[in-house]
């Protein structure tokens, strides 16, 4: 007996949202934490669209595109926030910069 | 059954390369399994039914979000970072098997049982038009129909954030050289 295919979905998005825990615990470094980030997002959207496929609704699309947005924004930002401390700094290793930990 | 075995071939797939990412040395390596990770999940959405959804995950998120990334990486021309593990302590592996456990929880009984509950089927999918899944050639047509008339709101502060966040990224990265001018 082989689950249905939203439900296959959710289960993959929850392995795939630990994966990406487990990148922003371990890594050290900040682009890979964004990467981390990324596929924490992709698993939400894949949540998304499995609920929306599993509830007949079309609702979980429409916020998987509200999703996408918001993680452009947070690409950008992110990615200007790094060159910026890469300027300062010189290394975006996070145990370099432990400025605000005092 | 072919259409499930795919399917989790494909999350399968995606689950072992995200994996084999977050291990990499090289961050050029780890943006291009993020993409081979993305075209990956456009085809399960495209499984699920969500056409548009798949089409965008490919064009936004391979096309537009990783070229960036892509880009700030070669730019700043990064050595490999040294791979340092043994740096687990306990108080993470407990941290980390309670919020396995939570997360499976979350994910498998109680999501699962308040999706398919009589309360959210009987209310909230009959407050308007319902999606029948047989309709899957017009899937652009319905997302973009609830798009703009129940989600209106949310588009229109989505275009607002997506307009701070331009302005936001070009003044934070430009902050550098403008103090460079002045101590200069």
């Amino acid at each position: 007996m082989m689950p249905s295919l939203p439900e296959l979905g959710i289960y993959f998005s929850l392995l795939l949202f630990i994966v990406g825990i487990f990148g922003v615990m371990f890594r050290k470094n900040i682009i890979f934490m964004m990467l981390s980030v990324e596929i924490m997002l992709n698993a939400a959207n894949l949540a998304f669209i499995s609920a929306s496929t599993l509830t007949n609704t079309i609702d979980g699309q429409v916020v998987m595109f509200f999703v996408m947005a918001v993680a452009a924004c947070e690409a950008g930002i992110g990615l200007a926030l790094i060159i910026s401390l890469y300027r300062a700094k010189s290394s975006i290793e996070i145990d370099d910069l432990r400025m605000l930990r005092g | 059954m072919a259409i499930q075995i795919s399917f989790m071939i494909m999350g399968i797939l995606a689950v072992f390369l995200s994996a084999a990412m977050i291990t990499r040395k090289w961050p050029v390596t780890a943006a291009m399994l993020l993409i081979i990770i993305m075209m990956l999940l456009a085809g399960m959405y495209g499984l699920l039914g969500a056409h548009f959804s798949a089409v965008a995950q490919i064009i936004v998120y391979a096309g537009a979000i990783m070229v960036v990334f892509v880009f700030v990486i070669m730019l700043l021309n990064l050595p490999p970072e040294e791979l340092r593990y043994g740096r687990v302590t306990l108080n993470e592996i407990i941290l980390i098997a309670i919020g396995f456990l939570g997360a499976l929880f979350l994910g498998t009984k109680v999501g699962q049982g308040y999706l398919t509950s009589g309360l959210n089927s009987t209310t909230l999918i009959n407050a308007r038009p319902p999606y029948y899944p047989a309709q899957m050639n017009e899937n652009v047509k319905n997302v973009s129909s609830l798009l703009f008339t129940d989600y209106l709101w949310a588009f229109e502060i989505v275009s607002f954030l997506i307009l701070a966040a331009i302005v936001g990224s070009i003044v934070i990265a430009k902050k550098a050289k403008v103090n460079d001018a002045k101590s200069s």
